[in-house]
Parts: C-alpha cells; sequence; structure tokens
C-alpha cells in the first residue's frame, strides 16, 4: 500500500531569472514500512526533494498525495498542521532545544499535539529506553555526545506516531561507531515496529543498511533500486 | 495548564545571562526614574492641595450669591451661627466657621500693601484652618491675648512691612456703609505656610474686632467654611447643603479653586504619559535584544516550525520571553520605587534652598513623593502592554523564516 506519491514534481528556484530545476519530473511512490534512501551527489536536489515530501516546501507544480491527502495545494497553517501529526524529522545538526532535557525535547512535541501528561511521560520513557538513554532522561543536549542527541532526535520524530519519518543526512556529524549505532536502532524501530524511514544522504554506510537506494541526479531520479533487486 | 513555552522561555532568557541581565537593568533603572520623577511631582501637587485645603480653602464654601463677584462687605450671609449650627448637625462635618472678609491696606511707618482682611473666630478657625499650627515659638502666639485689635499676619508681609511682633499695622478698608474707615492692629503672631502668594495677601484679626470696625449687622459674615471627614465627600455633603439653604452660593472646593483638581488631574495624565514615553524606549531595546535573539536562534526556530508548531504558538513563546524580561526589570524597578517611595515619604527631601519659586506657587519646601497602588497598577499593566508589543516585531521576523533554509542556516 502506497502511502506516499510523487507525480511529475517539478520545483524551479530563481523563476524570475535564472531558472534552476532543482527537482525535475519526479515520479516515485512509497510504500508503508519502507527503509529508503535518497542519493546523490550535493546540489542533485535530493533535499529539495525530501523537503517536498515533508511539506517544507510546495512544488511549483506536479502532486504529493501522503495519505489520500495532497499536500501539494495545502495553506501555511494546514502544512504546519499536517506536519505535526503526518511527518516525523531527523536532521543533519540534531536541531534539539538547548534549554530542554533529552526527556523534555521529546514531550515537546507531544505538547504541541496537546497530549496529555501521562501519555507524554510513557511515550518518553518508551522511546528513549528504545534508542539507549533510558538513563539520561535529564540530561541537556550540551551533556550529550553527537550520537546520543542523534537518538534523542529520532525518538522525538517518533513520539508524535508519525505516518513516516524523514531523515536529511542523519549521519554526516557522527562517528562511525555512533552511526552504526544510529541505523541499527532506525533499522530495529522500522522492522519491529514497521516504522517508514526515508533518508536523504550519501552517507555510504546508509546507503549500505538502505532496502531501497534512489539515485538523483540534476532533479530527476537515475535509479531506483530496492535490495531484493527489484528496479 | 501547559506551561512548557513558559519554561522554554524563561530558560532561554539566562542562556545569555549578561545579556538578558543588561535588559532587565536597563528597564529596572528606566522605570525606577520614571516612578520616582513622577512620585515626586505628585507628591509636590497633594501637598499643594493638602496645604491649600487645610490653610485657606477648606472643603466646602457659602457665600451671598453675589459675593464672589463684588467681594463687597454688604453682601453677606445672615443668621451665620443659625446657619452653623443646621451644617454642623451633618455627620460627614468635622468643622465650621464663620469668617468676615474685606479687602483693604496695611501700613507700617514705612511701607504699605494691599491685603485680604479675614475676620476670624479663633477657636472655630482652629477646626477647619491650621494657620494656629504655622506660628513658631519665637514668632508670637495665636491669638492667645484677650486684648482688642490684635493681628496674624504672614513672615512674608512682615518682611515686607518690616514689621515684627509687637509692631503697630495700620488697617485702612470701606466700612458696611461705604465709609473709609480703618484701625491700629498690633501683630500678635507671625504665620508661615508653603503658599507665598497667600502669605503675602492675607492678614488674620479677630471678627468681633473687624465685624465694629466694617460696622456689621450681628450675627452676620461674609464666607462660611466646612471642613470634612473625607475631602472626597465634598460632592455628597454640598448636595445635602445646598437645598437647606438655597438662598446663599454653596460650593466645594474643586469648583472654588478649579486649578487645585486640574492640576492634580493633569498630574495623574502626565504620569500616564511620562511612564508610557519611558517604556516605548524601553520596548525599542527590548526589540532589539530579541531581534538578536532571532537571528542567533535561527536554526532552532525553524526545526520547531518545521516539527508542527505553529504560528500562534510561536508568537507565544517570543512574547513570553519579552514579557518574562518586561516583567522581571519592571518588578525590581516597581520594588526600588516603592523603598525609595516609603523612605522618602516619611523622610522627604529638602529643597529650600532653592525652593523660593517653588513656594511662590504653592509648593512646599520638602518634597515628599506620593505613588499609589492605583499608580503602580497602572505601570504593570503598561510593561505588560510593553512585553507584548515588543514581542511583535520579533515575531513577524521569526514567522518570515522559512523553516527549510533556517534549519540549513
Amino acid at each position: 500500500m502506497n502511502i506516499i506519491e510523487l507525480k511529475d514534481l517539478h520545483k524551479i528556484y530563481n523563476e524570475t531569472e535564472v531558472e534552476v530545476h532543482a527537482v525535475n519530473g519526479v515520479d516515485l511512490t512509497f510504500e508503508k514500512g519502507e527503509f529508503a534512501a535518497i542519493v546523490g551527489p550535493s546540489g542533485s536536489g535530493k533535499t529539495t526533494l525530501l523537503n517536498m515530501l515533508g511539506g517544507l516546501d510546495t512544488p511549483t507544480s506536479g502532486k504529493i498525495t501522503i495519505n489520500n491527502t495532497d499536500i501539494s495545494h495545502l495553506s501555511g497553517s494546514q502544512l504546519i498542521d499536517f506536519r505535526l501529526w503526518n511527518i516525523g524529522f531527523v536532521f543533519q545538526a540534531y536541531n534539539l532545544i538547548p534549554v530542554l532535557t533529552a526527556k523534555e525535547n521529546v514531550e515537546f512535541i507531544m505538547h504541541l499535539q496537546g497530549r496529555k501528561k501521562d501519555e507524554r511521560e510513557a511515550r518518553t520513557n518508551e522511546l528513549l529506553t528504545a534508542v539507549g538513554l533510558g538513563d539520561r532522561l535529564n540530561s541537556r543536549p550540551s551533556k550529550l555526545s553527537g550520537g546520543q542527541q542523534q537518538r534523542v532526535a529520532v525518538a522525538r520524530a517518533l513520539a508524535s506516531k508519525p505516518k513516516f519519518v524523514l531523515a536529511d543526512e542523519p549521519t554526516a556529524n557522527l562517528d562511525s561507531k555512533s552511526t552504526e549505532n544510529l541505523l541499527d536502532i532506525m533499522e530495529r524501530l522500522n522492522k519491529e515496529e514497521n516504522i517508514t524511514f526515508i533518508f536523504a544522504t550519501h552517507d555510504a554506510r546508509v546507503m549500505k543498511k538502505a532496502r531501497r537506494v534512489i539515485t538523483v541526479e540534476d532533479g530527476k531520479i537515475v535509479s531506483d533500486v530496492r535490495k531484493n533487486g527489484d528496479e | 495548564m501547559n506551561l512548557i513555552n513558559l519554561r522554554i522561555a524563561w530558560r532561554n532568557i539566562w542562556r545569555n545571562k549578561l545579556r538578558s541581565s543588561v535588559v532587565m537593568m536597563a528597564v529596572t533603572v528606566g522605570l525606577f526614574g520614571g516612578l520616582a520623577a513622577s512620585g515626586i511631582m505628585k507628591g509636590m501637587v497633594v501637598d499643594m492641595v493638602k496645604n491649600s485645603l487645610e490653610n485657606q480653602v477648606s472643603h466646602i464654601q457659602i457665600h451671598h450669591k453675589d459675593f464672589k463677584a463684588n467681594n463687597e462687605v454688604d453682601f453677606l450671609i445672615e443668621n451665620s451661627s443659625g446657619i452653623i449650627e443646621r451644617i454642623k448637625k451633618n455627620k460627614e462635618v468635622k468643622g465650621v466657621c464663620e469668617r468676615t472678609k474685606s479687602y483693604g491696606m496695611a501700613s507700617t511707618a514705612s511701607k504699605a500693601t494691599g491685603i485680604m482682611i479675614n475676620g476670624i473666630v479663633p477657636e472655630k478657625e482652629k477646626q477647619v484652618t491650621q494657620i494656629y499650627n504655622k506660628l513658631s515659638d519665637s514668632l508670637g502666639n495665636y491669638f492667645i491675648s484677650d486684648k482688642k485689635n490684635r493681628i496674624l499676619i504672614s513672615e512674608k508681609l512682615a518682611k515686607k512691612l518690616n514689621a515684627k511682633i509687637k509692631s503697630k499695622i495700620i488697617i485702612t478698608f470701606q466700612d458696611y456703609n461705604g465709609d473709609l474707615t480703618g484701625g491700629s492692629f498690633k501683630v500678635e503672631g507671625i504665620y508661615k505656610t508653603q503658599n507665598g502668594m497667600f502669605d503675602e495677601q492675607n492678614v488674620f484679626v479677630r471678627k468681633v474686632d473687624l465685624d465694629k470696625l466694617l460696622d456689621m449687622p450681628a450675627n452676620s459674615s461674609h464666607e462660611i467654611a466646612i471642613l470634612l471627614n473625607d475631602f472626597q465627600k465634598a460632592p455628597e455633603v454640598l448636595s445635602q447643603i445646598k437645598p437647606a439653604i438655597p438662598e446663599y452660593f454653596s460650593e466645594a472646593w474643586y469648583d472654588i479653586e478649579p486649578y487645585l483638581k486640574f492640576t492634580s488631574t493633569l498630574t495623574e495624565f502626565m504620569l500616564l504619559i511620562f511612564m508610557s514615553v519611558i517604556l516605548l524606549a524601553l520596548g525599542f531595546a527590548i526589540v532589539n535584544t530579541m531581534l538578536m535573539v532571532i537571528l542567533e536562534r535561527t536554526k532552532e526556530l525553524g526545526m520547531i516550525m518545521a516539527i508542527g508548531m505553529n504560528r500562534f504558538k510561536v508568537f507565544k513563546m517570543i512574547m513570553y520571553e519579552t514579557t518574562i524580561l518586561a516583567i522581571v526589570g519592571g518588578a525590581l524597578g516597581i520594588l526600588v520605587s516603592v523603598i525609595f517611595t516609603w523612605y522618602f515619604g516619611n523622610v522627604g527631601i529638602d529643597i529650600s534652598s532653592v525652593g523660593e519659586g517653588f513656594e511662590s506657587m504653592g509648593f512646599g519646601s520638602v518634597m515628599r513623593p506620593v505613588l499609589e497602588f492605583a499608580d503602580y497598577i497602572q505601570v504593570i499593566v503598561l510593561v505588560f502592554i510593553t512585553g507584548i508589543i515588543a514581542s511583535i516585531f520579533p515575531t513577524i521576523r521569526a514567522l518570515k523564516m522559512r523553516p527549510a533554509e533556517a534549519i540549513r542556516n
């Protein structure tokens, strides 16, 4: 079952001056439970594609359907609401709120959703334990290593019970051990809880773990390889 | 109640302790400066109004309908004692006295000047005005002597006429029949109020002495002055007195001396304007700080907007931070102002070295700052409003960010 469908997606920057086709006619679908990586060199358009998938950017033309909702025509405030309830984000630079503890960072998104205290606390403990930080609940980001911060970010991304998680270069700032650890956690969550993960990356370690690798060049998909051999 | 935004705002403030402390200190000093100046200004006006009411105007006055327009001695209140007895029955009345008044000329061997002669019944006058309290021990007495034709003059008039205690002053004026008359009065006391203009013009003699010289009919006067337990009850008491003596003209202090009321109202208004201007300037300082904060936290704001924080919640988060900055600074400013007003309200600030000019305008030579609870509430509301308004511009700046770009900043 497809949870994401992209149809003839275009994104053109600087439309009045020099036109840059960041995304040029992309057709793509994702099914529930995928562990996919969008790869490509810098400037290939993978981040733009990911941003449009996440409702952070709007397409110049084309259609993005997520769970039967066409998000390409949603207003700004509808998109914010859509992101809150449907999409989890993991960013390259962790982007945790520095004045909040690990626990509070994870809880924050549930506050935005208006979830009750008991539910927030139970889910936070569950998620931080799942990413191996059950003993660091009250640590602030400055007291955590890069790998630990990124694991908190993963827990935060999952806290809102999203339909899928978008991770933009999640391992770019991590050492090998932390990368391995993080990818193992995400892979486990994907397999055990059927959570869909879509990465934008050029990290070979992520590509190795991904079960589907979509290669983007000059805004176009040049290959879409599934690890079971299908293309 | 969801306090996460408040918690974030509070902790964010202390991310840069020095910067936040400087802003808070600016608010503290600005508010204290404004409140202290306003308190002094208000204290001076309150003092002026109080002195004017206690020494001169009292709370309600009754005259013949034409007396105030012409000041002629034949515009009399007849049966003064009967009217006074009726007024005394009112529970709100603290004291009542009658006066005979006449313009005249006071002269000594060397000088002469125009004056208002107030013929008073000393014991009754004590119930209404504080003139008896304005004589220093070394400057005579308040009608202790039973001898006739004694006079109280002010220190200012004494200087002007070159007179001392026991000096003789010749008073001339027109009597009830229109004939020029006069008498020789011996200075029994020298008084000094805080109103130089009043002092320069007013002398006090016994009513019985003045009535005799004026050839006034028995049991008559020109003015009945009433002091109330609470000056704010003046309108209520006036509405009871007026119908009881419709043949005479009764008016309250704010109609007798409209400038007193006007000055009080103006001072309240000035305090509002003064504090608004100060808070406007402080608001700009807060806006500037918050713009720096927004710039520094571009990534953070991009992230929270990306994960789903809506515009209103972003505004609330920034507003909490600006409002806390304003409120903490404001609370300290108010606290210092309360201490300042309490201390100097009791001790007073002596400005006698530069006070002569003030005295001629009716202000005292000791300033006692006055700020009421309502004034503080007004300032607290203004601080809140400043915090909220100061958060609008930084919020607009924050909301203009595109989350995707902000995160990659």
